[in-house]
């Protein structure tokens, strides 16, 4: 050691190499020490018997944790079904969210936002009967523009969206709705007519595609020799529903009965009141309370 | 009946296909079904034509009749003409429409009838509150022509009218006129639109074309369907543009849409542009005057086509705008001039 220090004085690599080197002396002669030590046989199978112990006691060890795992698991049922329910509650949570999403449509105006901004859907209703729904898909640039859309051709949608796109956004949606829920008012009422009450026109419905005419013929009692009504209905605002202007006229140029005149008025007040196909129940009514008379 | 009204008839039945001949003439509604059963359709088919010009003498056919079966040929033949579409408008304060189709149809065929004193006008309504009109053209001197008519195809209360190319375009302002009146518009222009798939043209200029919206209640994801197409799925084969072809797929997707593009056979592009060159002199750059060239895109689906280009690699994507526009703009006829 001395011989070490001193040469640590004189120089680092020297002292470290000779150090090194005195080390590996030192693990030689204890190496041997141990080596010199009587080979005990007895105290080899003695440490034999301590490993095999050791393993066999590990061995248990894993067994009985492995076993512990699997019975475990078979208890943790109740565990693993909280899982599976809340797994279930999110995803009846989605649904849910999912269906309010869907009912949205019921309002009249929903809308889903898209890559590019918002596809509108305009669901119209008249009287409580749900009709067609029509689709705006928004693109939310400067300017707002339309990409493409299922609005008929004859809505004026250029005309709308010029006045009030830009500028109120809101507003062109409520306008755009005004005028396709009353559309659709409009078309609910013809077909009606058309269908249901077929037995009391005389000859076929006139109309047009924004269903803002209608021209007709037609008979308070569907079988029977009552005089045939003209009806001219226009409706001059596209927003509503019932006509703005009205005419019912005789069909010929025949002498007509004094009634015909308080009828023919009548008529005319229940077109502008009252929505077209609701005026033909009220005929069909009446009808029947005519002949209920005169059967009793 | 009169020998020409018959020969019309003869001919006019002669057109139609033998597959067709039952659906049309009960679309015609003319003759009744005990006399269709009176006809032996196992004949040739000149005797079977013979025997329903007879009928249609015995139930003193008119010409109006005749035209009737004419549009009904054409109805369910619109591919063989070539459509025009014309475009009209309505002055700045104009009134709400409330078209009347009576009217519409009176005052259109007064205006013709007072230009012309021999023409032929003949309605026929159709779906969706439109209406087809027949018209055989003659002079002052001579009867209608009707073996070459002109047909309109007019939608209430839009301002886009559909005609077939007639072979008499001296007729045409007169045709303009009559829509334009009838229809209580003021201009009508032709648009630089034309096919012979008249529901295409009508895709195109009602913008039908594209149907398919977000809603929350679709259930395809747009994704799904467009990356399904090509990539295959064979895990031996790995591609190695795959990133790229995804690329292309999308952006063809934003341009043309997942729906069923409109028809169109051509599109035709008429340059006029002055020569450009970075090198000075030459003997094309001293020129005043511009180049003319035309080029034609012909296609038996010309949209379907582009849409397919840059997919089987064979254009670089996006398209040029003069290509992609064409439904947008209502367009297959375009002018490039020098700006």
């Amino acid at each position: 050691m001395e011989l070490a220090n001193t040469l640590r004085q004189d120089g680092e690599s020297r002292g470290g190499v000779l150090a090194h080197l005195e080390r590996l002396e030192t693990q030689v002669s204890k190496s041997r020490k141990k080596l010199e030590e009587p080979q005990d046989a007895q105290a080899l199978e003695a440490r034999i018997h301590e490993l095999k112990r050791l393993r066999d006691k590990l061995r248990a060890e894993v067994k009985r944790r492995q076993a512990r795992v699997k019975a475990s698991t078979a208890n943790v049922e109740p565990d693993q079904t909280l899982e599976i329910n809340e797994q279930e509650i999110l995803e009846r949570k989605q649904e849910n969210v999912k269906a309010i999403l869907q009912a949205y449509r019921f309002t009249g105006i929903s809308g889903k936002l898209t890559s590019r901004g918002v596809c509108v859907c305009i669901s119209t209703a008249f009287e409580g009967n749900l009709l067609d729904s029509y689709f705006v898909d928004l693109v939310m640039e400067k300017p707002l523009w339309i990409h493409h859309h299922s609005v008929p051709v004859f809505i004026p949608l250029e005309e709308i969206s010029a006045k009030y796109l830009q500028t109120n956004t809101q507003h062109f949606l409520f306008v755009l709705c005004e005028y396709l829920n009353a559309y659709s008012g409009r078309k609910y009422q013809a077909d009606r007519l058309q269908s249901d009450f077929a037995a009391f026109l005389v000859g076929p419905l006139q109309r047009n595609s924004l269903c803002n005419l209608l021209s007709f013929t037609y008979k308070v009692k569907p079988e029977g020799q009552s005089l045939p009504f003209c009806a001219r209905l226009l409706y001059k605002d596209l927003t509503t529903t019932l006509p703005t202007d009205v005419t019912v006229t005789s069909q010929g140029t025949e002498a007509l009965p004094s009634t015909w005149e308080e009828q023919r008025a009548a008529h005319e007040n229940l077109f502008f009141t009252k929505p077209l196909h609701q005026v033909f129940t009220s005929f069909a009514k009446k009808g029947e309370k005519l002949d209920m008379s005169l059967v009793s | 009946m009169d020998e020409t009204l018959a020969e019309f008839f003869r001919r006019t039945i002669l057109k139609i296909p033998m597959t067709e001949m039952m659906t049309v003439l009960k679309t015609w509604n003319f003759l009744s079904e005990n006399q269709l059963q009176t006809v032996n359709f196992r004949q040739r088919k000149e005797s079977i034509v013979q025997d329903l010009v007879l009928l249609c003498e015995e139930n003193r056919a008119s010409l109006n009749d005749a035209a009737h079966l004419d549009i009904i040929y054409t109805q369910f033949h619109r591919h063989q003409k070539i459509w025009d579409v014309f475009q009209m408008s309505k002055g700045p304060g104009d009134d709400i429409d409330l078209f009347d189709m009576e009217q519409f149809k009176s005052s259109f065929k007064k205006i013709l009838q007072r230009a012309l004193k021999n023409v032929t006008v003949s309605f026929k309504d159709a779906e969706e509150n439109s209406v087809w009109i027949r018209i055989a053209w003659g002079t002052q001197y001579k009867k209608p022509n009707q073996y070459k008519p002109a047909y309109v195809v007019y939608y209430s209360q839009t301002p886009y009218a559909f005609t077939s190319s007639s072979q008499l375009k001296s007729n045409l302002p007169l045709l303009g006129q009559a829509l334009t009146v009838a229809s209580k518009h003021h201009h009508i222009v032709k648009m630089d639109l034309r096919s012979r798939y008249l529901d295409s043209l009508k895709a195109i200029v009602f913008k039908q074309y594209n149907q398919s919206f977000e809603t929350h209640n679709s259930t395809t994801s747009l994704q799904e369907r467009s990356l399904g197409l090509d990539i295959n799925m064979n895990s031996r084969i790995i591609h190695e543009n795959k990133v790229e072809k995804e690329r292309v797929q999308r952006v063809t997707q934003e341009i043309f849409g997942d729906y069923p593009q409109p028809r169109l056979e051509f599109a035709q592009y008429k340059l006029e542009t002055k020569f450009k060159s970075d090198l000075n002199g030459g003997i094309l750059a001293e020129r005043e005057e511009p180049l003319r060239c035309l080029v034609k895109f012909s296609s038996p689906h010309l949209l379907e086509a582009l849409k397919s280009l840059a997919p089987a690699g064979i254009a670089d994507v996006p398209l040029s705008p003069l290509l992609t526009c064409i439904p947008n703009k209502g367009k297959n006829y375009f002018k490039i001039r020098d700006k």
